[in-house]
C-alpha cells in the first residue's frame, strides 16, 4: 500500500464512523445510508485501483480517469449546493414561524386579547385553534 | 372604520413612526405595529404612540412582519377588514380609507393602491421607469393585471386574511401577494393613491438594484411550483 491509499483509506474510514456514531443519524432513511455505504465502497474501489476507474472512464468516452472523477465531483457539487439552499429556506421558514408564533402570543397576552375559539371545540387547556 | 386594523411593518423607522400612528389612530383605534428587529428606538416610539406592539424577537423581513401583523390583527375582537400600511409615511391614510370603503359592497376581496392611477409627489423618473418595468413583469408572470406591482398600501378583507400566508420574507413578498391572489382567486381591484415621495422615504427606500433579485426570486418560485 503506497502511502496515499494509506492517508486516503485513513481519512474516509473516519468520516464513516463519524457518520454512524451521529445521534442525529436516526432520522435518516436506511436508503440514504446504504447509499452512502455503496459510495463508500465505490471510493475505496477508485483508491485501489485507479485502473479500473480510467477503464469506466474511457467506456463513457473520458481520456482519464481523474477526469472522470473531477466532472462527477462537480455534478454532486451542484447538487449539494441547490439541496443547501433548500434546507436552508426550508429552516429558515420554520424559524420564522416559530418566531411570528412568539412575538403574536406574547402580543396578544401583553394586551389581553382573548382569542376566538367556536365554543363548540374548546376543550380545557387546549390554546392551539390553529392548524 | 372601527372594525379595520392597520398593519405596519417597522424596522428601524422611529424617526417618523409615531406620526404615522398618530394619523391611523384618527379612524381606527386598531394601529398593529410589528417591530422588525429595529436597533434604534421603534418599539418604545409605538408604545409611546399608543399602537399594539408586536415584536419579532429577530429581524426577519417585512414580508414575514406583514404576516405576523396580519395574523395578530386577525384575532382581534371586532376587527373585519384589514390595512397594510408602510411605516415611513409614504401613504396617505385618507386613500386607505377609500379603499376600504370599496370592500363594503361585497364585490372585491382585495383593494391595491396604484401610484400610476394616482399622483406620484416627487418620484425620480428613473424610479418611475423602473416601477413601469416591474409591473409589466408582474402582470406576465402572474396573470394579474396590475398597473403597480409594488405598492405597500392594501385593503383587505376577512377572508383574505384568514387565507393569505407570506413566505416572502423580504421585499419580493409584494410579487408574492401578486401571485397569491391569482392562485387564491381574490376578487382584486386597483385604484389610484398618492404616494408621498419625501427625501426620509426616498432614503429608505429599496435601492433599484432590488428589482434584479425580486425577478430572479418571481422566477424561481415559479419553476419551484410547477
Amino acid at each position: 500500500m503506497i502511502l496515499v491509499q494509506l492517508l486516503l483509506v485513513g481519512s474516509f474510514a473516519a468520516v464513516f464512523f463519524y457518520a454512524l456514531r451521529s445521534r442525529t443519524a436516526h432520522g435518516v432513511s436506511a436508503t440514504k445510508k446504504l447509499a452512502f455505504m455503496a459510495f463508500m465502497l465505490v471510493v475505496l474501489i477508485a483508491v485501489f485501483s485507479p485502473r479500473l476507474v480510467t477503464d469506466v472512464a474511457n467506456v463513457v468516452g473520458v481520456g482519464r480517469g481523474t477526469d472522470l472523477v473531477l466532472y462527477l465531483l462537480a455534478v454532486m457539487f451542484c447538487f449539494y449546493v441547490v439541496n443547501d439552499y433548500l434546507r436552508g429556506q426550508e429552516s429558515r421558514n420554520q424559524v420564522h414561524k416559530l418566531a411570528r408564533r412568539i412575538a403574536v402570543l406574547e402580543a396578544l397576552e401583553r394586551y389581553d386579547v382573548t382569542r376566538e375559539v367556536p365554543a363548540a371545540n374548546q376543550p380545557v387547556g387546549a390554546d392551539d385553534d390553529r392548524s | 372604520m372601527r372594525d379595520v386594523a392597520f398593519v405596519v411593518p417597522v424596522y428601524n423607522e422611529a424617526s417618523v413612526i409615531g406620526d404615522v400612528i398618530a394619523d391611523i389612530l384618527k379612524v381606527t383605534p386598531h394601529a398593529v405595529c410589528v417591530n422588525d428587529g429595529s436597533r434604534d428606538a421603534s418599539a418604545a416610539e409605538i408604545v409611546k404612540a399608543g399602537a399594539y406592539l408586536v415584536d419579532h424577537p429577530i429581524n426577519m423581513g417585512q414580508g414575514a412582519a406583514l404576516q405576523t401583523g396580519i395574523e395578530f390583527a386577525r384575532s382581534l375582537p371586532g376587527v373585519e377588514r384589514f390595512v397594510t400600511f408602510d411605516a415611513d409615511g409614504q401613504h396617505l391614510v385618507e386613500d386607505a380609507k377609500r379603499m376600504v370603503d370599496l370592500l363594503e359592497g361585497g364585490d372585491v376581496d382585495i383593494v391595491l393602491g396604484s401610484r400610476f392611477l394616482g399622483a406620484s409627489v416627487g418620484a425620480s423618473k428613473a424610479k418611475k421607469a423602473l416601477l413601469r418595468a416591474a409591473v409589466a413583469f408582474s402582470n406576465v408572470t402572474s396573470g394579474v393585471r396590475l398597473t403597480d406591482a409594488h405598492n405597500g398600501l392594501r385593503a383587505f378583507n376577512r377572508h383574505v386574511a384568514d387565507t393569505i400566508e407570506i413566505t416572502a420574507p423580504d421585499m419580493t413578498h409584494a410579487s408574492e401577494i401578486v401571485e397569491l391572489i391569482a392562485r387564491n382567486r381574490y376578487r382584486y381591484r386597483e385604484v389610484p393613491v398618492t404616494i408621498h415621495y419625501t427625501e426620509y422615504s426616498r432614503s429608505k427606500g429599496q435601492a433599484s438594484v432590488n428589482a434584479l433579485n425580486i425577478a430572479v426570486d418571481t422566477l424561481l418560485r415559479k419553476v419551484g411550483r410547477q
